[in-house]
């Protein structure tokens, strides 16, 4: 159960176009450094084009490294051809052998390496009741359903008993109730093998749910690499603030005025003005502008005579379990979420309160995380 | 004005029945989901009111004219699809315009420009006529898409899915610029969604679709507190419902439950035991949300059911515990900074008062606490 450390990795992509463009395309992974430690289960998350498979295809040795320094504990494995790296990998597209059965599609890579066959009965015997696949050995794949699969799949990776478990999307093609499913026996199923594991998506929940510690990716860049609830409650800018959570974080441009001894944020016209925590009044000004960041779950609905701002409901929506209130802030919305059995309708009007210690401020122009002295 | 009656509807392709023996009226002004899985016969029961499908059997009837054979032109109906696509180089005034210029409708200038004006005030997109579709943002485009559909005063508004190509956050903001306009169309609307959270926030009234049969009509509270059987409970919140076995035990007019195999039977709801007296079924399944149970890691009372945790999954503002009590996964919603390793030991408690009862062979609906004042109650 091995540590996997990357140091300073770039990748560039050949411009292929090169009689018409002769630029150079930008890094698709720039100076990534991540050290996952053994036996954790670690998220790659991002959009689409952030480097996230990229860095998984590097790490697996199916694309080269234009910089920097991969290591598996203290061998440096760039140059090791993909099958000397004892990676397992699973793909999002199962791409399993038609022809072969399943025991045989888990077998296949061992039978590859000339593993004996009754050392490979052994294992296939091992893995597939971990992924539920026992009573399938003899069946195609043509008539597995898309969970059963993707077992399967996972199954063939991790019956090479790798160093290293790689998940790319594993999830993306099942349905939302499977999706739980599948989630929740990764997960176990991590429990049980203990190995160093990547999983890489670009579903915040999934990341959430399924790892030790994520890393967000945006434009080949790490923005930040930490446990889900310290980038839920301490995201390092506004766009790891803006990507995970669900329903997002509010993100708003506000002013902050300054009226007798005490700061406000000032948005929506005039109309609503909170508090600015004490704990950044070193790092602010009258009349600075700052991106304010607030949870949904973090906006309340205060009593008659509460100090919070006198607003109109733009939007109710009863979604069963939970309410969510939207208020009308320019082109915006600032949603509160409630799972109070509570009723309203447009035009009724709330005062809207704040935690405001649950507050993040933005800087307008970098986006970066407003440090104060306390953090 | 609009009202629309589809009275048994069906129709077949090759060998799959589609829609089999629909019957559905929609009130004038009314917005309607038709919420259910992929295949259910949603799209077809819209294309059908379109006009792009033609019905086997059964009649389509807008405002009680039969309109089976009328062509799709000329039945006043307008249909939004998954993607908005605006003509990227015309104007957002242009855009609007467009129908009304068309062949079909030929209106003069100075009425398309009244026109234009009512819907773009009432959606709040009046001053962005010079615009191209590429300046504006996602719940503009969305509006200026919609109001293109409403310019020529359509008797219906028909949309499938406008918002499933949306990734979740998107989804959210859209559903809210949606609903906010909802009361500038003043049209009957029919809504096609397979996105639980869009049905419940923007049906007036929701039509749960399956294998071409409606399976339940009603406001999203019905469809939440009291649902018709297990299928509906499970469309319905993440994550899915649970549910959990149990044996009604009577003693001459004590009625108590015994949930999975546990030794100690509990006490129901005053009025949900008196429906047990008088009807005589012992065998029911519980539906629980899962913040409808209570957790401890002592048992603090003999109610509490012994098991142990499968996994928990923080998702954000709160976290997925998943216990495994008598080889049943039960989820339950904890707080997010809430702790604990797999396999260790966790007592979970049925909230009963929030149970939906149902039947255990047929999973149809049987009862629920507070049933009448719920459903009065919803939005």
């Amino acid at each position: 159960m091995p540590e996997l450390i990357l140091k300073n990795v770039f990748k560039r992509y050949d411009n292929k176009n090169k009689k018409k463009n002769k630029e150079m395309l930008p890094f698709a992974v720039n100076d990534l450094s991540l050290r996952c430690r053994e036996g954790e289960f670690v998220g790659i998350l991002g959009p689409s084009g952030c480097g996230k498979t990229t860095t998984l295809r590097m790490v697996a040795g199916l694309e080269d490294i234009t910089a920097g320094e991969i290591f598996i504990d203290d061998v440096k494995i760039n140059d090791l051809e993909p099958s000397e790296r004892e990676i397992g990998l699973a793909f999002e597209d199962y791409a399993l052998y038609p022809p072969l059965n399943v025991h045989d599609n888990i077998a296949f890579n061992l039978r590859a390496k000339g593993i004996s066959e009754e050392e490979i009965m052994r294992r296939v015997n091992t893995i597939a009741p971990l992924l539920k696949v026992d009573s399938l050995l003899k069946a195609k794949p043509v008539g597995l359903s898309g969970g059963q699969k993707q077992r399967v799949n996972i199954a063939r990776a991790i019956v090479r008993e790798p160093k290293i478990l790689l998940l790319d999307e594993p999830l993306s093609h099942l349905d939302g109730k499977m999706r739980q499913v599948m989630r929740e026996e990764i997960k176990r199923l991590h429990k049980d093998i203990k190995a160093t594991t990547i999983i890489v998506t670009h579903d915040q929940l999934e990341a959430m749910s399924l790892a030790d510690r994520i890393a967000i990716m945006k434009d080949g860049v790490l923005q930040q690499f930490g446990t889900p609830l310290e980038i839920y409650d301490d995201p390092a800018n506004e766009f790891v603030a803006g990507f995970i959570g669900e329903p997002p974080m509010n993100l708003l441009t506000v002013d902050i005025r300054k009226k007798g001894s005490e700061f406000f944020f000032i948005f929506a016209g005039e109309s609503i003005s909170i508090p600015v925590p004490k704990r950044y009044y070193d790092v602010i000004a009258d009349g600075m502008k700052v991106r304010l960041g607030v949870r949904p779950n973090d906006v309340f609905i205060g009593s008659e005579d509460s100090k919070g701002s006198d607003v109109e409901i733009s939007v109710f929506e009863g979604l069963g379990e939970e309410r969510r209130l939207h208020f009308r802030v320019g082109e915006e919305f600032l949603t509160l979420i409630t799972t109070e059995k509570i009723m309203y309708k447009p035009g009724d009007r709330i005062k809207l309160e704040v935690l405001s210690e649950k507050t993040h401020l933005f800087d307008i122009n970098t986006g970066d995380k407003i440090q104060t002295e306390k953090q | 004005m609009a009202d629309i009656q589809l009275e048994n509807l069906t129709k077949t392709y090759k060998d799959v029945t589609a829609l089999n023996n629909v019957t559905l009226s929609v009130h004038d002004k009314e917005f309607l989901v038709l919420f259910g899985p992929a295949g259910a016969g949603k799209t077809t029961m819209l294309k059908m009111i379109a006009g792009l499908e033609i019905p086997d059997d059964g009649l389509i009837k807008i405002n009680d004219e039969i309109v089976n054979i009328v062509n799709p032109a000329n039945r006043n109906v307008s249909m939004v699809f998954e993607n908005y696509a605006l003509y990227p180089h015309l104007s957002v005034y242009d855009n609007i315009a467009s129908p009304m210029r068309s062949k079909l409708y030929k209106e003069s200038e100075e009425y398309i420009e009244r026109a234009i004006k009512d819907v773009t005030t009432k959606m709040k997109i009046d001053t962005l006529y010079e615009r191209l579709p590429s300046q504006l943002s996602n719940g503009q485009r969305q509006r200026v898409a919609l109001g293109r559909c409403l310019v020529r005063k359509p008797n219906v508004f028909l949309m499938d899915e406008p918002l499933a190509h949306l990734d979740a956050k998107l989804r959210h903001f859209m559903r809210a610029e949606l609903k906010e306009m909802q009361s500038s169309f003043n049209t009957t609307t029919i809504y096609v969604t397979h996105d639980y959270m869009e049905a419940l926030s923007l049906g007036d009234r929701i039509a749960i679709i399956n294998e071409g049969q409606i399976v339940q009509l009603g406001t999203g509270s019905e469809l939440f507190y009291t649902p018709c059987n297990e299928f509906v409970a499970k469309l319905m919140g993440e994550p899915e419902i649970n549910i959990i076995p149990a044996q009604i035990i009577r003693d001459k007019d004590v009625v108590k439950m015994r949930i999975m195999k546990q030794e100690t039977l509990v006490e129901l709801p005053e009025d949900v035991a008196e429906f047990f007296r008088h009807n005589k079924i012992d065998t029911v399944d519980l539906g629980v949300r899962g913040n409808d149970l209570s957790y401890s890691e002592t048992q603090t009372d003999p109610e509490f059911m012994e098991g142990k945790v499968f996994v928990l999954e923080p998702i954000g503002n709160r976290s997925i515990l998943t216990v495994d009590i008598e080889e049943h996964h039960i989820r339950l919603i904890v707080p997010n900074d809430f702790q604990k390793e797999m396999d260790s030991t966790m007592y979970v408690k049925v909230d009963l008062t929030d149970t939906i009862f149902f039947d255990g062979e047929t999973t149809e609906f049987l009862v629920r606490h507070n049933q009448t004042n719920l459903v009065k109650g919803g939005k």
